[in-house]
């Protein structure tokens, strides 16, 4: 602390302003509108409405639709997150050795996630279309037509898909988190399981891997946080189709809110995922101090 | 020697593989974008009316660099009281900015567009800014109060006593010591900006304020059945996200930085 002689030093508040002004009030009022618009049933243009107490959480709760987006949500965070946890350790772990050449496959990694989803669904779109798409073509170029799927149209492989693009855009992520953990550690931990005659592998395994819970617990929760914001993803690659298969909150959420101009529905659907959002928050920032 | 070798083989086959994975979805969109027609299909893009290109780019240029110019600035000075001043209400009014950390936009899409609506911003390049100023802070801000935490005290005391007011050992001696975590915040909120979808599509309504997200999704939603349709939304790709990838390219040092001096601290 910088004392200034006093215990309650009020310029703090001057440099916290404007945080509060352009994040804080933006955020917060959104919050509690979402809140007060989910106990009426307004359209979300006109000045018309009326308060209908929990008649859209009721609603909400007894909807196959939600359920089946909140199921969504859940397999879409299983299906990337340890995927991307994995290859992001094995890689980092391979990366830290330092070889020539390490930080190209490092930028190559993490490219995607300077490249909008907007784009990169674009061009996985093109990729998976089941005629005409080069993966399909090369598949059926190797005689493995049997493979050649509808990979965005198949109501039992859509999700997958989606998935796979997700783990494409952000596994990068989890590598250079893995990698900032590994450069962390002291050396002297490996010079040990050395002189142990430990291999490799078992090192990474057994020394390596657990010293980096704290890493491996921050990805877990931002995986979840992760899949509460995914949105322009499905919408863009499937838009929460075929069927219902591959619909997620946010993409149900806002068919409830611009297509059915059922504003009151959405915002219950938008308390359900600001509830979890705030707990995840809280999640996050506990692992973030233990690690 | 020969063991090293022995190591070094399967380490690069497993680098190599990954890199080839990760970097083909660009090669496949970067020749097909050439194909039929060559450069033409660049050129057709380029000279395409009613979304210009370097219209499209300069929206999103603007847009983004306001965005995390801002962020940083009101972050860091924000982190600087959070971490090294006393005053009251400190803890409860940090846990409410952190308790936003996770807040996703999609959730609150209505009342986010009626305050937008009604603050006058529809369709402008600030209507989009505001928002991405606000949801974006929380998490830098957590960034770098981290990093400011690290920096040990008896350092900023020191000039104290030359009698330099607080804000000089802001600008003089915290944001040259917290260089690497400022630029990772910067690069950060500029790709997140650059790249985000749902706020421009709430917002912007006329082509001409199209950010290269919107005009993507422009050319992806016109029909793209024929090779020669293909092609050119190939080369329509390349081409928007030809910049962020050169932004990348020249700052990705300031993001491993980043997420390392993060880690460290932990």
């Amino acid at each position: 602390m910088i004392k200034l002689g006093k215990k309650n030093n009020w310029t703090a508040y001057l440099y916290i302003a404007p945080l509060m002004i352009f994040s804080f009030v933006l955020v917060y009022y959104c919050i509690i509108r979402t809140v007060v618009v989910s106990f009426t049933d307004w359209d979300g243009m006109s000045d018309v409405f009326q308060f209908i107490g929990l008649k859209n959480y009721r609603k909400m709760l007894a909807d196959p639709v939600f359920w089946k987006s909140v199921t969504n949500n859940i397999i879409f965070f299983f299906g990337t997150v340890f995927v991307q946890a994995f290859l992001g350790f094995m890689l980092a772990v391979l990366l830290k050795k330092k070889l020539p050449g390490s930080n190209m496959f490092k930028v190559i990694y993490f490219m995607p996630i300077a490249m909008a989803t907007s784009i990169i669904t674009a061009i996985f779109k093109i990729i998976m279309d089941p005629t005409n798409g080069i993966l399909n073509q090369s598949l059926r170029a190797i005689h493995l037509d049997g493979l050649a799927k509808s990979w965005l149209g198949d109501p039992k492989i859509a999700l997958f898909s989606v998935i796979v693009v997700n783990i494409f855009q952000w596994m990068g992520f989890s590598m250079i988190t893995y990698y900032a953990g590994l450069m962390s550690l002291p050396d002297d931990v490996y010079e040990a399981a050395k002189i142990d005659g430990a291999g490799f592998i078992k090192t990474t395994w057994l020394v390596t891997f657990p010293m980096l819970k704290g890493t491996t617990n921050v990805l877990l929760i931002l995986g979840i946080v992760g899949s509460l914001k995914t949105f322009d993803l499905v919408k863009l690659l499937t838009a929460g189709g075929p069927g219902r298969t591959t619909t997620v909150m946010n993409t149900y959420l806002y068919e409830k809110a611009f297509n059915d101009f059922n504003a009151g529905g959405a915002a219950s659907i938008g308390v359900a995922i600001l509830i979890i959002a705030m707990i995840m928050s809280f999640l996050q920032i506990k692992l973030g101090k233990e690690d | 020697m020969k063991k090293k070798m022995k190591s070094v083989v399967p380490t690069y086959a497993v680098l190599v593989l990954f890199a080839l994975i990760w970097i083909l979805p660009l090669i496949v969109a970067f020749v097909k974008s050439f194909t039929i027609d060559g450069f033409g299909n660049y050129a057709y893009v380029l000279s395409y009316e009613k979304i210009n290109y370097f219209k499209v780019v300069f929206n999103s240029v603007f847009i983004a660099a306001i965005s995390a110019a801002s962020v940083t600035v009101i972050t860091a000075l924000a982190a600087f009281a959070f971490s090294k001043m006393k005053f009251a209400g400190s803890k409860i009014i940090y846990g409410a900015i952190l308790a936003c950390l996770a807040v996703p936009v999609a959730a609150v899409t209505t009342p986010l567009f009626v305050t937008i609506k009604n603050l006058g911003l529809l369709d402008s390049k600030f209507g989009v800014i505001i928002p991405l100023i606000a949801f974006n802070a929380p998490m830098m801000l957590l960034m770098l109060k981290n990093y400011f935490d690290t920096i040990p005290n008896e350092l900023l005391e020191s000039t104290r006593i030359d009698g330099a007011s607080s804000f000089r050992i802001w600008y003089e001696f915290m944001l040259p010591l917290s260089i690497p975590m400022i630029a990772n915040v910067l690069v950060l909120t500029f790709i997140y900006s650059w790249n985000d979808y749902l706020i421009p599509l709430l917002v912007i309504r006329s082509e001409e304020n199209y950010p290269v997200t919107l005009a993507a999704q422009y050319f992806m939603s016109s029909t793209y059945q024929s090779p020669v349709d293909v092609a050119r939304i190939y080369a329509v790709m390349m081409l928007l996200t030809f910049p962020s990838i050169l932004v990348y390219l020249f700052s990705q040092k300031y993001l491993v930085a980043g997420a390392v001096a993060g880690a460290v601290k932990g």
